[in-house]
């Protein structure tokens, strides 16, 4: 368990020393995330120990952000202000964006079916 | 007898010095939105973050705890937050080695879904005359939480704010999702799956798991792809936008 644990705060340490130094524009974690995708890419499997850590902390991953959602009474005044202009957002954002993506899956996919049979 | 115990005032000054109150606070307002999404047989709805951030926001107004004062002690909890971002590579890893033939189309169709769900927000708060420090915090809303707010310091939008939105926008999608994929005839699990990882990251992911896994699986590699994704590309796309960047 230590062992997974290590592991993944070493690659989270050195995205935020990429991020910090190098490449400021994406955050550190993220940076992380790709050097340990790329590690178990060229290692062909995930070990044992990081999976069950890793696993383990995704489960509850809710739990993380928590604390800085609870920042929302900080913004309740701007956020009541605002709230129609914002629920009508979130709205029709999720609403298009979960439409764009399927139509865009279906077409593809057909117009890709349709080549293989003439093949 | 009451003589030997302090003071109620006592007690309590020295347990809000410590991370222990906000800790305990975090932990068991999850643990009660937890045993309520199971008991409302994981409704959509019943979201367990939104509970817990329901049941801390008001204690800590009721106990008259500064937000500082409050994160102070759960910072040790929002710390784990990167960690949890570099582990989302085990589940992006194992969805790229089982579903490698249609990377080609999936990742289209998500760049495509990303620049919906950025174009529409920002378009409809901006007609909606939404203050700006809101309309920023909508940029980064369909990522998965931990990497939104990440993003959302980099183009100096408030990841409070930031969280907000993508936690709504999940329920969001994972409440009419299948309203608005049933309405288009998308009839594949994999790109009902995909779709909802995409629009609503980790919220839709566990809808999708509890329809169908196959929907699951699509739906959290659309997850991890556009939190990758959308890492690299947002900030570079909000700068054309904001000159401060």
């Amino acid at each position: 368990m230590i062992e997974g644990l290590v592991f993944i705060f070493i690659f989270q340490s050195l995205g935020e020393l990429f991020s910090h130094f190098i490449f400021s524009l994406i955050p550190g974690p993220v940076i992380g995330l790709i050097f340990l995708l790329i590690f178990l890419f060229m290692r062909g499997n995930v070990p044992a120990s990081i999976d069950w850590v890793g696993s383990s902390i995704l489960q509850h991953l809710g739990l993380l952000f928590i604390p800085a959602t609870v920042g929302v009474v900080l913004y309740l005044p701007l956020l009541q202000t605002h709230a129609w202009g914002i629920a009508l957002a979130l709205l029709v954002s999720t609403i298009t964006t979960v439409a764009v993506t399927s139509l865009f899956l279906k077409f593809m996919a057909s117009a890709d079916g349709e080549q293989n049979h003439h093949d | 007898m009451t003589n030997a115990l302090p003071p109620m005032t006592e007690i309590w000054v020295y347990l809000s010095g410590s991370p222990l109150l906000a800790l305990v606070l975090t932990l068991s307002a999850y643990l009660l939105g937890l045993s309520v999404y199971e008991k409302s047989q994981r409704h959509p709805l019943a979201n367990p973050v939104l509970i817990a951030v329901i049941v801390v926001a008001v204690s800590i107004t009721v106990l008259n705890m500064p937000y500082a004062k409050y994160f102070e002690g759960a910072q040790f909890v929002h710390f784990l937050l990167g960690t949890a971002t570099v582990a989302l590579a085990i589940p992006i890893y194992k969805g790229f080695e089982s579903l490698r033939s249609r990377m080609g189309v999936l990742l289209l169709a998500l760049i495509a879904g990303g620049i919906t769900s950025i174009a529409t927000a920002v378009g409809v708060a901006k007609l909606m005359r939404v203050d700006e420090a809101l309309v920023r915090g909508l940029w980064a809303k369909s990522v998965t939480a931990p990497i939104a707010m990440g993003v959302a310091e980099r183009i100096h939008a408030s990841p409070t704010l930031t969280a907000i939105f993508a936690v709504s926008t999940g329920i969001l999608g994972a409440v009419l999702g299948r309203f608005v994929l049933n309405a288009f005839g998308i009839i594949p699990w994999w790109q009902r799956g995909f779709a909802l990882g995409v629009a609503s990251h980790g919220i839709g992911t566990s809808r999708a798991f509890s329809v169908h896994p196959q929907a699951g699986t699509y739906a959290s590699l659309g997850m991890g792809l556009h939190g990758m994704v959308g890492a690299v590309l947002i900030p570079w796309a909000a700068s054309f936008f904001y000159t401060n960047i």
